[in-house]
């Protein structure tokens, strides 16, 4: 049977408000973002248009390589151990165990994600502070160490634990989803022909979930590179000179964090569009990588 | 008499009122008039008849405008911000001054009613999201007719035409209550020769002491009471601080030596001052970069956390509850650098009662850096600001007549003492019960030694260079790196800034 084609005035039909909601909601933001990017708009909102300066600004701040080391370091680290490592464990170990039990672990798993981030954080500054009866340092205690002031002497440890643990919720869900799906007959063939569960896992699950895991991946690295808001209510990217600052709360901080009410938003901007830049790349990247092409084209069988 | 004794007691009496009523209309017509220019200088009596009739007046024509427009009710939007919730006049006054004012209409037999709304924002909203608020607003077309703000602001919302000048009109009703205003405060509205606002209200920043904590430390009453008039006289500076601290540290009697702000502010800015370093040159308009202050300034925040452990190198990521008001509230720190709204604050929250806060606390300005220099603190006016878009609506004049009304000796007392703020009008200090606020009698002499921060649109960026700086040293940057990553940022600002040794 021949995959039936929308054309003509159906095409745009079902089109139509997909493109119009992307149009509004995402091409135009990016475009405006790069347009302010070449102006020196503040509070004043004035269209002065500037060229290249911002560009050439960031290409002189001595400051932006470190804060784009940290940002590739807190993006891969909290992604691999956390928001696509943990989020995998879990949802394996949680499928392989009893259902009611596993569903109960998950349940854990998603409570920082429905904690109030303001809230969630001041739990985590209250846990790490640098007082011997904060949780942290009582544990510590536990084992006759000294308390530390853990933003201090751990931000990045603290940063990416605060963000991890409120990341593994999606990948969890997806995956969980994913390995749900995967017909049992599979898991029962493999089990027949001698495969240990850790051989399942590896040969049947895993590649399976390729597609899911390529999806929060792919997101997921978007939501990291343009994600702060823990950080700034943890660390503020201190301490010292920008030891935690990431792209994205350089131009927070830039554009609207300003206590004198001074605000760069082209400035913020342009760093903002080198974020888009960034996370085309990576996307690109992504796809190539799993080769997504392949996923998406129409099935050389066909099961009827 | 005989016909008298005769009658009966009630009409007795009756004839005696009557013949008292009758001496008493002589003597009364004989004795001068009300000795009016005497008890009550006639000066003060008249100049009071004249603010009122000079207000009735003014409400007058306001009456004639408001028919003209033709409109039955005129709402009127301000917005203000505490953030702390004491401050709540601030918008409060507004409505009282509204009711003052529909009443004198419908007295004029006017039927045109003024209405206002808005908001007074507290925490979790800080200033920051607030200004941010109100630029947004301003940009849609939906900015409120009277906005509360700092003063540093004003450079650039009259740079950018967010706001009108009110130079007419304080010129106009200068007499009903402009005139009292201290003059100090005009300053901080003037910029580019005009002045922008009317002062809302201002403070000062004291460095508090635990009296208790001194007295553990074998401190004598005498001695104790004598620290803010050392402090005053340069005899007790930054240094000794340090070393005080420290040892009522090293005595296990507190966990902290001195606690500051946890989020950006202008308080640390007195320790540059403290050092002799120098804000603003009125002469050329321009800020000022003392470099010697600041380095001494970055070397003293860090020496106070690494050398003598008396400030936590997290402090400005801290927590305003755990990491300010309670530990101090606590007597968990000896010092903490504050504003003299906090005073307020910690009472209305319960954290002290008056009681306490006068056994156990006391108030210091910010001592001097080093002997020989001068001690300090900070002033940051609050004002009332029209906008622009008042102004285009045709409603400038009520706003302005409601500004005029809220800044009255008793309803800006109202907010004075309810949250531990400063007068702003000369006859407020006589206010009976700003008179009985000893607290706010015994800061008053430190206005002799406040300082206010620049109006200029560049303000901001000074602030946040310095913030980023202090909180970089307190948090293990070495003093040097700090001071370059200041200079340069603050000479990449250009033709904005003096900067000098």
């Amino acid at each position: 049977m021949k995959m039936f084609r929308f054309t003509g005035k159906y095409l745009w039909l079902f089109l139509g408000p997909t493109l119009a909601i992307i149009t509004i909601f995402f091409i135009i933001p990016v475009f405006l973002t790069l347009l302010i990017s070449f102006t020196d708009m503040d509070y004043a909102f004035e269209w002065n248009w500037i060229g290249l300066e911002n560009y050439i600004r960031m290409l002189e701040d001595q400051w932006l390589p470190k804060i784009l080391n940290n940002t590739f370091f807190y993006v891969f680290v909290t992604l691999t151990c956390f928001n696509v490592g943990m989020a995998l464990v879990i949802s394996i170990l949680t499928t392989h165990i009893n259902e009611y039990v596993g569903s109960a672990f998950r349940a854990i798993w998603l409570l920082p994600r429905i904690t109030p981030s303001t809230v969630y954080a001041l739990l985590w500054l209250w846990a790490s502070r640098e007082d011997a009866m904060s949780l942290f340092n009582w544990i510590l205690g536990f084992f006759g160490m000294p308390p530390i002031n853990w933003r201090l002497h751990q931000p990045w440890l603290l940063v990416i634990l605060v963000n991890g643990f409120v990341g593994v919720s999606f990948g969890m869900i997806i995956f969980t989803a994913a390995l749900k799906s995967i017909p049992n007959d599979f898991l029962w063939a493999a089990q027949v022909d001698g495969a240990s569960t850790f051989q399942v896992i590896r040969h049947v699950e895993l590649p399976l979930i390729k597609w899911p895991i390529l999806f929060v991946l792919a997101y997921q690295t978007l939501s990291l590179l343009t994600s702060y808001e823990y950080i700034l209510l943890v660390t503020d990217g201190g301490p010292g000179f920008f030891t935690t600052e990431v792209w994205a709360l350089r131009s927070y901080h830039l554009a609207f964090a300003q206590y004198g009410g001074r605000v760069y938003f082209g400035y913020g901007a342009a760093l903002s569009t080198i974020l888009v830049v960034i996370g085309l790349i990576m996307s690109i990247l992504y796809l190539k990588l799993f080769r997504f092409r392949e996923l998406i084209i129409e099935p050389k069988i066909e099961v009827q | 008499m005989i016909v008298l004794s005769t009658k009966s007691p009630t009409v007795t009496l009756i004839a005696v009122a009557l013949i008292a009523l009758i001496v008493g209309v002589v003597i009364g017509y004989m004795i001068p008039k009300a000795p009016t220019g005497e008890v009550v200088p006639k000066s003060e009596y008249d100049k009071v008849l004249a603010e009122n009739e000079q207000l009735r007046s003014k409400v007058e024509e306001l009456q004639k405008k408001l028919e003209a427009l033709g409109a039955k009710e005129i709402t009127i939007v301000v917005w203000t911000i505490g953030p702390d919730p004491p401050s709540e006049y601030r918008y409060k006054n507004f409505e009282i001054a509204a009711e003052v004012l529909n009443k004198w209409l419908t007295l004029m037999g006017s039927n045109v009613k003024v209405k206002v709304e808005g908001e007074f924002f507290v925490r979790p909203v800080e200033w920051k999201e607030y200004k941010n608020k109100f630029y947004m607003a301003a940009k849609a077309g939906k900015a409120p007719d009277i906005y509360l703000t700092g003063h540093e602001d004003i450079g650039f919302l009259a740079d950018n035409n967010y706001i009108i000048p009110l130079d007419d009109y304080i010129q106009e009703y200068w007499d009903v209550v402009y005139y009292d205003v201290i003059p100090t405060l005009w300053k901080a509205v003037e910029y580019k020769g005009h002045k922008w606002a009317i002062p809302q209200d201002t403070e000062v920043r004291p460095l508090y002491f635990r009296k208790d904590i001194l007295r553990q430390l074998g401190w004598s009453e005498e001695e104790i009471e004598a620290l803010p008039k050392k402090i005053q006289n340069g005899e007790f500076t930054l240094e000794d601080l340090l070393e005080l601290a420290k040892q009522a540290k090293d005595a296990g009697l507190v966990e902290r030596g001195l606690v500051h702000r946890v989020k950006e502010g202008y308080d640390y800015f007195q320790f540059y001052l403290g050092f002799g370093g120098r804000l603003w040159d009125p002469a050329q308009g321009k800020m000022v970069f003392t470099k010697s202050a600041w380095k001494k300034t970055l070397e003293w925040f860090y020496r106070a956390v690494y050398e003598y452990e008396v400030i936590s190198p997290t402090q400005f990521s801290g927590d305003w509850d755990k990491d300010f008001h309670g530990p101090f509230t606590q007597g968990k720190t000896l010092f903490l650098s504050g504003g003299s709204w906090h005073k307020g604050e910690w009472i209305s929250k319960g954290l002290l009662t008056e009681e306490s806060f006068k056994e156990n606390v006391g108030f210091a300005l910010h001592p001097a850096g080093e002997a020989g220099l001068k001690p300090v603190t900070l002033s940051h006016p609050l004002i009332y600001t029209i906008t622009k878009q008042a102004a285009d609506r045709g409603v400038a004049d009520v706003a302005f007549m409601l500004i005029t009304l809220v800044t009255d000796p008793h309803l800006n007392a109202n907010h004075a003492i309810a949250s531990s703020h400063l007068a702003i009008l000369y006859s407020e200090i006589l206010d009976s019960r700003y008179t009985q606020d000893w607290f706010l009698k015994d800061v008053a002499y430190m206005l002799d030694y406040t300082t206010f921060i620049p109006n200029h649109p560049n303000w901001g960026d000074y602030s946040r260079v310095v913030y980023e700086s202090i909180k970089a040293v307190e948090g293990g940057e070495s003093p040097e790196d700090a001071y370059n990553y200041m200079l340069s940022e603050i000479q990449k600002l250009g033709d904005v800034f003096i900067i000098e040794d």
